[in-house]
């Protein structure tokens, strides 16, 4: 079992957060805002790890701190914005009604099935394999895992149905 | 798996576009010959965006908690003294 101590992103952050800090305050940033451009250069590097896509040119810390500047150039409402990462999606729709929608959404699928939610992201947006996901979750092996997996699938996407009817 | 089951299966490898041409017309076809077709698609479209921001949301929060322990970190809380 990983310990909070030897997750590598705690050394990632330990080493590099304190330079990015000094670097926004030299640009005339806050701490809040270092911090939260940080968290998005993080994401970015944790999402395209797992999902087999962080081709690195040089160290983690370069690209993070390269990243984090980035994100927060953007913040800053730079014109034209500047290009995220290659193959990193904005998780949210242009749109802010929808926006809207979807964040309530989310809220009333975390209280009716938290659980689902959990072996949907494993698989979605962690990239673990069925077996993995099969011993995590208690399943007697890769098949029963998958048939889940749909299961939930099936129960989210008939919630958003009901939903998206509701609202049109 | 029932058919059910095999048809989200299929719409996601559509969506993840792991079809091969042949399949993906049938399923562009569908979608356009289909309107309950269609909103399945969609809605399962949205399921994958929401299933990103839950895990966004839930990454965002480990991050919040790293920093919190870092800063009770003397080592660490130094280097940025002069902001706290």
């Amino acid at each position: 079992m990983t310990t909070q101590n030897d997750d590598p992103i705690i050394g990632l952050y330990r080493e590099c957060f304190p330079d990015f800090a000094r670097m926004i305050r030299r640009m005339g940033g806050n701490l809040e805002q270092a911090k939260d451009s940080f968290h998005d250069a993080l994401l970015i590097y944790l999402e395209k790890e797992k999902a087999g896509a962080l081709c690195l040119h040089a160290s983690p810390k370069a690209y993070l701190l390269g990243t984090a500047r980035i994100c927060w150039l953007r913040s800053q409402n730079s014109n034209p914005p500047l290009p995220l990462p290659e193959g990193f999606e904005p998780a949210d729709p242009q749109d802010s009604d929808t926006e809207e929608t979807e964040r309530t959404l989310l809220a009333s699928l975390q209280k009716s099935g938290k659980k689902c939610l959990e072996l949907l992201r494993a698989f979605y947006y962690d990239h673990r394999s069925m077996q993995d996901i099969a011993e995590r979750f208690g399943f007697k092996g890769r098949r029963s895992a998958t048939v889940q997996k749909y299961k939930c699938l099936e129960k989210v996407r008939e919630e958003i149905k009901t939903s998206l009817c509701a609202v049109n | 798996m029932r058919s059910e089951l095999n048809e989200l299966a299929l719409i996601d490898s559509y969506l993840f576009r792991q079809l091969d041409q042949q399949q993906n017309q049938m399923v562009e076809t569908s979608v356009l010959l289909s309107e309950a077709f269609a909103r399945k698609v969609e809605a399962q479209r949205t399921a994958h965006r929401l299933i990103r921001l839950y895990g966004r949301n839930e990454q965002r929060r480990r991050l919040e908690n790293i920093y919190q322990q870092l800063l009770s970190e003397p080592a660490f809380a130094n280097q940025l003294k002069s902001w706290i």
